[in-house]
């Protein structure tokens, strides 16, 4: 039977088994909002861990990292282990969410935001970045699953149709039991992505002679992809920090991943949560990275670096049956993402925007409902998004590349997120201007291409953007009644939890 | 100075080591015990910083 045959059916098989589960989860769904947005908050430590990474991690990984490495060499590692390592600030941020999300009953970021500034127009600006922002992002994803099935296939299936496929799993798994079907697709999606891709680098490593002689061929065949800049210039210090700024801050900057810091059923799940994501995140990112630096052995000379993944999948080496099953892997990786985006967006605009400002007196139901509809109106926005993409060539339409100026925009929000835990004076109006302002600056200057000092949007965003932050929270009045109890009650809470 | 004081100076720290070291004293080692050794060790030394810290924490009454 034709490789064709068998990629449909590995893609048919995958589909019904996480439909199975969907259909599972669906049984524990209880009624209301906060059931279907945050799955009540009863969420084990162990479906946290794998939602966190599966959310997190998505054919950015597989696809774009593994491209970018291919193209600029050993700072993309470092670019993605700066992620990692701003995990770090998980220590202070991971409890404090957990404790306010329960005190307040908060369901999505921005309507912490709100409560804290007492103002809605802070959660639905920052709701706006994110329904802005988040479209490029979730566009990357039904790229990189559009190109894995035609490289896979031969071109066979076309890349448009593989885009389609996500987008239906998308919609039905979201919809399905809400966050519950999420979290448990995405616990389901999290072991295939890192147990696909490791056998599969295992084998493509093994006929390289192991690790050992692997490295010293990459050392002999392209050291200067080993060291920072790159021999062709790739990757010098602004180019770093401009991609890797963003990333620094993603796990708040992100709404789908900082509305995942709501879920834990308890502090044991809590640090369930963050050690496995840890240990998921470190042996992830290296699989991704070397399997970049694998295509440069194997299949050099690409035209476009987001098809080393594809191609280097085609190679007689990699029996069939594998190939198909990592292309699967990252399907899921993809897809886990999507829906994940998705769900928050439809939160967001349910709670953030419909309920926020247009019909404050909603019933919950009504909220449900209009949630609902987001999830397929804004998956059929970043399809079309994606569609334009895939047609352009260039580092800007590169799958890693895009998906940090994403993150670019998003990072608008972190001075307001900051300010909202750790100091008193911030104000509505501060948050306000800062993201409006900064967000403005970003996409300015990634639509004109602008870099003045060769520094990236993102950062002359983000310097924009803390510097009106302080500038007009210092010239208006904060809600201080609001911010001393906010305060007080995380200080108190914190002591007794032993957190810092 | 409190946990929290020191806790942002180490993470402070180790951004700074992210920039300065692969650019500044690898910048030539063309080789894998060079900055992809640097940044593996080095993202390793934060998760198991965080370990060190959440492991700490205690159940809370909710």
């Amino acid at each position: 039977m034709s490789t064709t045959f068998w990629v449909w059916f590995g893609i048919a098989v995958y589909i019904a088994v996480g439909v199975g589960i969907a259909i599972m989860a669906r049984r524990q769904l209880g009624a209301g909002v906060s059931e279907f947005f945050l799955a009540n908050r009863r969420v084990g430590g162990f479906v946290s861990a794998l939602t966190y990474s599966a959310t997190t991690y998505s054919a950015f990984m597989m696809v774009g990292l593994a491209g970018l490495t291919y193209v600029s060499g050993v700072g993309a590692l470092g670019f993605e282990l700066t992620y990692l390592c701003g995990m770090f600030m998980m220590v202070f941020f991971l409890p404090r969410f957990w404790l306010v999300g329960r005190k307040y009953g908060y369901i999505s970021p921005m309507e912490l935001l709100s409560d804290r500034y007492q103002s809605k127009w802070v959660g639905a600006t920052a709701a706006i970045l994110a329904l802005v922002f988040l479209v490029p992002y979730t566009a990357v994803q039904f790229i990189g699953v559009g190109y894995l099935m035609n490289g896979i296939s031969q071109g066979t299936i076309p890349v448009v149709v593989g885009m389609i496929i996500a987008a239906l799993c998308t919609i039905a798994w979201s919809n399905i039991a809400g966050l519950r079907s999420v979290a448990w697709t995405d616990a389901f999606q999290a072991l295939v992505m890192v147990v696909t891709s490791a056998a599969v680098l295992g084998v493509v490593v093994a006929s390289l002679g192991g690790f050992s002689s692997f490295f010293g061929k990459l050392e002999s065949a392209s050291p200067g992809l080993l060291t920072v800049p790159t021999a062709k210039g790739a990757f010098s210090i602004n180019m770093f920090i401009g991609l890797a700024l963003p990333w620094l801050f993603f796990l708040i900057s992100n709404p789908q991943v900082s509305q995942r810091l709501f879920i834990p059923k308890s502090v044991t799940a809590m640090k369930q949560m963050l050690g496995g994501f840890l240990v998921f995140g470190f042996i992830y990112t290296l699989i991704s990275v070397l399997w970049g630096f694998s295509a440069t052995l194997l299949v050099p000379g690409l035209e476009k670096a987001d098809l080393a993944t594809p191609t280097l999948l085609t190679l007689p080496i990699i029996p069939m049956g594998l190939a198909i099953v990592v292309m699967i892997g990252i399907t899921a990786a993809a897809i886990s993402t999507i829906d994940s985006i998705l769900l928050t967006l439809s939160s967001v605009w349910a709670r953030d925007i419909h309920k926020g400002l247009i019909n404050p007196k909603i019933s919950e139901a009504g909220e449900l409902r209009v949630g609902q509809w987001v999830i397929p109106i804004m998956t059929i926005i970043a399809f079309i998004f994606a569609w334009w993409a895939a047609g352009k060539t260039g580092l800007a339409f590169m799958i890693a590349p895009l998906s940090s100026a994403a993150s670019a925009g998003l990072l608008m929000a972190v001075p307001a997120i900051f300010g909202a835990f750790f100091w008193k004076r911030a104000t509505a109006p501060g948050a306000i201007v800062s993201c409006i302002v900064g967000a403005v600056v970003v996409l300015l200057f990634q639509v004109t291409g602008w870099k003045p000092l060769g520094w990236w949007p993102g950062t002359w965003g983000f310097i924009v953007c803390v510097i009106l932050f302080v500038g007009v929270s210092l010239s208006t009045k904060p809600p201080r009644e609001k911010a001393e109890e906010f305060m007080d009650y995380l200080q108190k809470k914190l002591k007794e939890g032993k957190f810092i | 100075m409190s946990k929290f004081i020191w806790a942002w100076t180490w993470f402070a720290l180790l951004l700074a080591l992210d920039i300065a070291i692969p650019w500044f004293v690898l910048t030539r080692v063309e080789r894998v015990n060079g900055a992809f050794l640097f940044w593996t060790v080095w993202v390793a030394v934060a998760i198991i910083s965080v370990f060190v810290i959440f492991l700490k924490w205690s159940e809370m009454e909710q």
